[in-house]
């Protein structure tokens, strides 16, 4: 690992002739491979970047020629209700971050225990993050409809209470939506964790068990602090994601509503770009979501960086 | 009775008492998996029931089990779309999307890892830091930077999109994996006079399969289930996605929900193909390589 | 190569698969054959159905030897998002659908204007206004349709049988709609079938209860933006939008559920009386009378709240979408001429027998239409058309007005506040100031 530092005394001292000999093959090498993934960053996702904070100073009106209007979106947009509603939205669903972390190391853990059948289950649980986020949303709205099997479930083991209309309330259609994209996204977690648990030797958890140590100490304090990498890797995961994923299943289900109780920013720039034809407003909404993410995703850029960069340079 | 006998005694029944409660434990634990296992399932058996019915039958008989099966929908479904055209197009572009940024991952990754290069972990920042550019916020200017490039309505635009877009991860995971390789290693290679192509090809990319496996899944997942990249760029061209397709049968105004989960089924097919035979690589060993 | 295929057609297609990717790649570099040949993208939803688009594009050719038709098909609801960067660069396709309208109108630079021979096919149909500015033919017009569009309730005679009501004369008024709807809840049926998810609903809908309030000149007022949602005649409007719900005409989680196909769903089971919908290219006449019978499925007008109100006699109609020329097109001639056979007897032919749809062209062969008793009373309905409101709404303005009805039908809204956000709506519609 620390090999840099092993050959350093040896390198410098031959440094200056092995550096002017190996110069131009090196630089054009580093060129030739680095250029392919550069280019793709810079055309696909930079220089869209740039054009939509350009498009987010225009004025545009459907399609005619539009205009430079210094900040006017950005005002209008701080104007909108709508706008403040699907970022308070946009942190609702982050709330339920540690749901997203915890529950599928909960199950990892009880399926590390080697449950009987525990094969088949983890290929179970895997499956449904197979399936593309728009048939999974197109698939519930039939499983949530108030007439449909989940209620039916419900009222079927006498819990008819709870068979509430689950899309049609402010709360309850948020988090009917942010279930359904845990209910999609979950298993990949309990891989994930199953795969860092399998390097957690089997001794420490025996002794652990011997001690008398019950399910949850054995997940607090003999688990946890094992995998951290792992966890922090699944977070890392997690986050980048969850607003991604809840896009598609917000056009299948519930298109921001009923009001804008499902809003969320990035369907807000999709309808306010192509549904009110306001490209420049649109593009306005998408750098505040650029900027919140950014911050949201600052801690997750930080750990992947630390995580991958050299020792030094 | 004696003190030890009392003991011995004593033990011996919390021991039973522990073993009973351990042997309910353990059931309760199994029922609580079963549970989630058929919350894991049962959405997917739902379509496929509701795809045997007929539109009267469903119409009728919304939950239950269909009265007289039929597959209807599924000749429907190819009827309406060009199934093995799509499917023809989908390989393609998740393919090259695939390959595309799992070779310019590598070539960064070994460039920012191995050779030492100046800057290089500003790149890998910057690489990374493209993480928190979601589609949906540029897809307006992506769409027009593509034609501008000419790109529009191609297997080539689709192509690179799908690989700018999953690179970040790939870069983030080959650095981490490639970082953890001793240089040693690369050195004994080098003093075998292995050139830098060789040694990215024939010494690292062997002993990363975990990592490669990982990224491989992740991209391949959502890159063949993506739906607004190939929807803009590919417009309604024949080179479209099945996952396009399937939108197009729910997109029309005459919406059955029997037809659209016939036209589920098929696009999950294929997806569900690959999980059955690459199972044991997924299921095994693929994660691991985020995790070491 | 279309993106419809028969599934007789599909085998051979596969067999041919390997060679056409080889023939392919070679055509790039041969030169091209049939020199006289012209192919033109046609960028459409498939109004009517695969079927029937196959057939008309087969017709087209067979007319015209020395045209190919490419067909851009792209669902319904993501249209925008596919053709508004074609007309952002101002490329992609010869010919493309829209609705007309605002939805045109908003478009027009990325159209040309039909020349006169174009425009002279429409004189066979009952209307294409839809297609001009301002919906008046003297003015420049952009498109031309082939079918009408518009909404009408859809009732179930067995359903009114059972809640004890006379299932062929169903309810004209308000008041008369009031009283069946108490006499199908007693049975324990909903009695209109609804769902409000996405502007679709509202935008179909609304035209019907504002033509009590309104005339033709206020119509045309609110395409200029020059009707505020705060006049008395729109408040009207929007307080009827929302006695829907608080009489409980209609299913509790109508919020919350689509009407296409999750409302038509509940209809098409028997559970409800009634059901509000388009007429033609969908969900409608067709697919309830296969669901429930034909002789069960009745149409009628939406019932009148003013029924002295000159237009509470007509029918909100609109041309189901209209097809014009890009401006950026190299292929006019050949994208003119698929243009005006748009708006041809041959192609009413095909949508009338195929498409299951309604036929602007005033030629159509009677004998082509579907027996249907509810298509005959679709037929008696639109016979005094006038102008859709909906199509005349900005983006905005229909997505205020859908997500309104939904908070206000779940009384968490006040009809003043949704009038308002209507307002702001309007102000901020780009198309509109």
């Amino acid at each position: 690992m620390s090999s840099p530092d092993i050959v350093t005394p040896r390198a410098a001292s031959i440094a200056p002739k092995k550096r002017r000999g190996l110069l131009r093959p090196n630089t054009l090498l580093i060129i030739a491979l680095v250029l392919p993934g550069l280019l793709l960053a810079v055309l696909f996702k930079l220089v869209p970047l740039i054009r939509a904070f350009w498009l987010s100073l225009l004025q545009t009106r459907g399609f005619e020629e539009p205009t430079f209007a210094w900040f006017a979106n950005y005002q209008s947009m701080l104007r909108d209700p709508v706008f403040a509603q699907s970022f308070k939205n946009a942190a609702m669903v982050f709330v339920t971050l540690p749901v997203w972390i915890f529950l599928p190391l909960v199950i990892a853990l009880l399926l590390f225990q080697r449950t009987p059948g525990w094969k088949l289950f983890r290929a179970v649980y895997f499956l449904p993050y197979m399936i593309a986020p728009v048939v999974v949303g197109i698939m519930f709205r039939q499983i949530l409809s108030p007439e449909g099997p989940l209620n039916a479930f419900l009222i079927g083991i006498g819990l008819g209470p709870l068979a509430i209309e689950w899309l049609n309330g402010p709360t309850s259609a948020l988090f009917s939506l942010t279930a359904v994209a845990l209910w999609a996204f979950f298993g990949l977690g309990v891989l994930t964790y199953l795969s860092g648990l399998a390097t957690v030797p089997q001794d420490v958890v025996e002794a652990a068990r011997l001690d008398g140590a019950g399910f949850w100490r054995l997940l607090v304090s003999i688990a946890m602090p094992l995998i951290k990498p792992v966890i922090g890797y699944w977070t890392v995961l997690c986050m980048s994601s969850m607003l991604i994923w809840m896009f598609p299943l917000i056009y299948a289900l519930t298109r921001g509503g009923p009001g804008s109780a499902t809003m969320l920013p990035e369907y807000l720039v999709f309808i306010t770009t192509f549904e009110f034809l306001n490209r420049g407003k649109g593009a306005a909404i998408g750098m505040a979501l650029f900027v919140f993410a950014a911050l949201v995703s600052a801690f997750v850029v930080r750990r992947m960086y630390l995580e991958g960069k050299g020792r030094s340079s | 009775m004696s003190v030890t006998a009392q003991m011995i005694d004593h033990t011996s029944r919390s021991r039973a008492r522990s073993i009973v409660k351990r042997g309910l434990a353990k059931w309760l634990v199994t029922f609580a998996l079963v549970v989630v296992a058929v919350a894991a399932l049962y959405p997917l058996l739902f379509t496929i029931i509701n795809s045997m019915k007929s539109r009267v039958g469903y119409a009728q008989n919304p939950l239950g089990l269909p009265l007289d099966i039929t597959f209807e929908n599924y000749f429907d479904t190819f009827n309406r779309m060009n199934v093995p055209r799509l499917l023809f197009n989908s390989i393609i572009t998740t393919t090259g999307g695939l390959l595309l940024s799992t070779v310019a991952a590598l070539f960064i990754a070994y460039a920012v890892t191995k050779l030492r290069m100046r800057g290089g972990n500003l790149l890998f920042l910057f690489i990374i830091s493209m993480l928190v550019i979601p589609s949906q916020v540029v897809i307006y200017p992506l769409y027009e930077t593509i034609l501008g490039l000419g790109f529009g309505g191609t297997y080539q635009g689709l192509i690179l999109a799908y690989a700018a877009f999953g690179l970040p991860m790939s870069t983030y995971l080959l650095v981490a994996y490639f970082r953890a390789i001793p240089d040693e290693l690369i050195e004994a290679a080098r003093l075998d006079g292995a050139g830098d192509m060789r040694i990215l090809f024939q010494v690292l990319l062997p002993i990363s399969t975990p990592a490669i496996a990982a990224l491989s899944i992740l991209n391949f997942v959502w890159m063949w289930n993506d739906l607004l990249l190939p929807l803009v760029i590919m417009g309604g061209s024949d080179k479209t996605t099945l996952m396009v397709g399937v939108a197009l049968l729910s997109g029309q105004y005459d919406v059955s929900i029997p037809l659209i989960s016939a036209g589920l089924i098929i696009a999950l097919l294929p997806v569900m193909l690959v999980y059955f035979l690459f199972q044991r690589q997924i299921l095994n060993g693929a994660i691991a390589g985020a995790v070491r | 190569m279309t993106t419809v295929l028969n599934f007789a057609t599909m085998r051979r297609q596969l067999q041919a698969g390997c060679a056409a990717v080889v023939l392919g790649v070679a055509a790039l570099g041969a030169p091209v054959f049939a020199q006289d040949v012209t192919t033109i993208k046609v960028l459409n939803w498939q109004p009517g159905g695969p079927e029937y688009w196959a057939a008309l594009v087969a017709a087209f050719e067979a007319e015209n030897p020395d045209i190919k038709v490419a067909l851009e098909t792209v669902p319904f609801d993501r249209y925008p998002e596919v053709q508004g960067p074609y007309i952002t660069t101002k490329s992609g396709p010869d010919v493309m659908e829209n609705n007309g309208g605002l939805e045109l109108f908003d478009r027009r630079s990325a159209y040309l204007a039909l020349p006169p021979e174009v425009m002279a096919a429409g004189d066979d149909l009952i209307t294409h206004s839809g297609g001009c500015l301002n919906f008046d033919p003297t003015q420049a017009c952009y498109g031309l349709p082939f079918g009408y569009q518009g909404n009408v309730m859809y009732y179930n005679k067995a359903v009114l049988t059972e809640a004890g009501l006379d299932a062929a004369n169903p309810p004209t008024t308000w008041d008369e709609m009031d009283a069946a709807c108490k006499a199908v809840q007693a049975i324990g049926k909903t009695c209109l079938a609804h769902g409000m998810t996405g502007v679709f609903p509202a935008y179909w809908n609304f035209p019907e209860i504002a033509r009590n309030y309104l005339t033709e000149d206020d119509m045309r007022a609110i395409l200029a933006g020059d009707m505020p949602w705060t006049d008395p005649k729109m408040i009207s409007i929007l307080e009827a939008m929302a006695s829907i719900g608080e009489r409980g005409w209609i299913n509790s989680n109508s919020p919350s559920i689509s009407m296409l196909p999750d409302g038509a769903d509940i209809f098409s089971s028997g559970n409800a009386a009634f059901a509000s919908t388009i007429i033609a290219d969908a969900v409608n006449w067709q697919a309830f009378g296969t669901a429930l019978g034909d002789e069960n499925v009745g149409a009628m007008r939406w019932p009148m709240l003013v029924p002295d109100a000159p237009l509470a006699k007509s029918f909100s109609g609109v041309e189901s979408s209209v097809f014009g020329v890009s401006s950026w097109t190299d292929k006019q001639e050949a994208s003119l001429k698929f243009v005006k056979f748009i708006a041809g007897v041959e192609n009413g032919n095909l949508l009338t027998s195929l498409g299951g749809g309604i036929a602007l062209n005033k030629n159509v062969d009677p004998n082509l239409i579907p027996k249907s008793q509810a298509l005959a009373q679709i037929r008696e309905i639109i016979k005094t058309p006038t102008l859709h409101v909906g199509v005349l709404l900005s983006g905005q303005e229909a997505d205020a007005l859908g997500r309104g009805w939904q908070e206000v039908t779940l009384g968490r809204l006040s009809v003043a506040d949704w009038a308002a956000r209507l307002q702001i709506a309007l102000e901020e519609s780009p198309g509109k100031n």
